[in-house]
């Protein structure tokens, strides 16, 4: 076995952990950072559960990283996006827009949500379900989330260009 | 065999290539290199491969993406499927290659999955490996022993084989710089937009006019390997792409083909649909 000290920043806070080598980096978050917000789903890549975004806003599946690549790197959970007690334009959308059902998705579908609207701020339905593919909400309750995504859009649009009418 | 937990394995992370390739002579072949590692995971968790694992994920400067019109494009071992679908060059140059990139999985494995990787993994059902075959891509083996060029046409050795000796890394994916009149177009079917694929179809087409004068056909899914379709190919080159030589070469498919039942479909199905979507993506390349 080998064993691995890393150093990630893990919603902006710098850690130092040691890792297996066959650890995912699910499992390092969920059992040695306590970041319990990231969910396993399906542990192959298909449901999204255990997305985390990478440096810019990149999503990834933790569940298919071994950890010990991610040396140095800088992740963010659901947990890393509100900023005190004002939530993410998408988290607080998610909210108003009742986009949740049983809960399980959400944290994925947030983030996923938040790298689609910083590389595309202003997406089509068609673009917001393509985007969405990799994350399954097995509450089938798309429509609200499209919806949610939708009208964070808006708030972000409005509110990055100064509109204070 | 858990999907939640990996079988114990040593990792190594190598942070340059003599390291890696001390890493590939130690462990033999009993170490496999991987890049994005998304099916790789996956591979290890169904309990479908074991052994080692040696990430490249530290190794500098591998994620280039670059192109001229001598060398073509280069795409290094490191450089992710997202990064192929946001070249203007790709999508202008290589349609075959972008159209592949688009439905490349999830937009979370398209950050990580690497062309090379895909490649390597030689799924009979892969779509960026299809596209890379279909186009003529040639990868780079680094060794001990030096460097040498491995031609796609002979990497597919067969399911989930290629010709990679166990001390060689690959470094490189390099695709020829597309020849005037020259055209191209990737097509699949599944169920649903992130799954693999029941059957996919690379074509690339070099036109003089409304003459083919050259045609590499690839097909996925119809066989151990993706196949190339020597028999259509030659039914293309040198006549006039019009209605009777389409008609021809969707008749020949099902002779160049050996496909199975499986999870994904039966082998009637992919018998069926083979002509009709090899004539599509025909017409799809020429449009």
């Amino acid at each position: 076995m080998s064993h691995h000290t890393i150093n990630l920043t893990i919603n902006g806070m710098p850690q130092t952990v040691t890792v297996e080598g066959n650890e995912t980096l699910l499992e390092v978050l969920r059992e040695k950072v306590d970041q319990t917000d990231v969910k396993y789903g399906c542990g192959t890549g298909e449901c999204g559960a255990c997305t985390v975004l990478v440096e810019d806003n990149k999503p990834i599946n933790s569940c298919l990283t071994l950890a010990a690549t991610m040396d140095g790197r800088s992740i963010t959970t659901v947990a890393g996006l509100a900023k005190g007690h004002d939530l993410h334009p998408v988290q607080q959308a998610f909210v108003e827009d009742f986009a949740v059902q049983c809960g399980y998705c959400t944290p994925g579908m947030v983030l996923k949500s938040v790298a689609l609207l910083s590389e595309n701020p202003e997406p089509s339905e068609e673009e917001i379900r393509h985007y969405l593919e990799g994350n399954i909400c097995r509450c089938t309750g798309y429509t609200k989330i499209v919806t949610a995504v939708q009208n964070a859009s808006k708030n972000m649009v409005q509110y990055a260009g100064g509109d204070a009418a | 065999m858990s999907t939640r937990v990996l079988t114990k394995f040593d990792l190594q992370v190598p942070k340059d290539i003599p390291e890696a390739l001390d890493v590939l002579d130690n462990y033999k072949d009993t170490i496999t290199p991987v890049a994005g590692g998304s099916d790789m995971m996956v591979a290890w968790k169904l309990g479908l491969e074991s052994g080692n694992a040696m990430s490249v994920t530290a190794l500098p400067g591998l994620d280039y993406l670059t192109y001229d019109d001598n060398e073509g494009l280069r795409i290094g071992a490191l450089a992710t499927i997202d990064q192929l679908l946001k070249s203007d060059i790709v999508k202008e140059k290589y349609p075959a290659l972008w159209e592949a990139a688009e439905v490349f999985a999830t937009h979370q494995i398209k950050n990580t999955a690497t062309l090379v990787g895909n490649c390597l993994r030689a799924s009979p059902a892969g779509d960026g490996s299809a596209a890379a075959y279909a186009l003529g891509a040639t990868l780079t083996f680094v060794s001990k022993e030096g460097e040498r060029q491995e031609h796609i046409d002979n990497l597919f050795t067969g399911y989930a084989q290629t010709s990679r000796k166990p001390n060689e890394l690959a470094t490189e994916i390099t695709i020829p710089a597309p020849k005037a009149g020259s055209k191209s177009a990737f097509w699949r079917v599944t169920r649903v937009n992130e799954d693999l694929a029941k059957l996919n179809v690379a074509a690339y087409l070099e036109m003089d006019g409304d003459t083919c004068t050259e045609a590499r056909l690839v097909m996925g899914c119809v066989g151990p390997t993706l196949l190339r379709l020597p028999k259509c190919e030659a039914l293309l080159k040198g006549s006039k792409v019009d209605e009777a030589t389409l008609e021809a070469v969707a008749n020949t498919v099902n002779d160049e083909i050996t496909p199975i039942d499986d999870k994904r479909s039966t082998a009637e199905y992919r018998r069926s649909v083979a002509p009709v979507f090899l004539k599509r993506t025909i017409l799809k390349a020429l449009s």
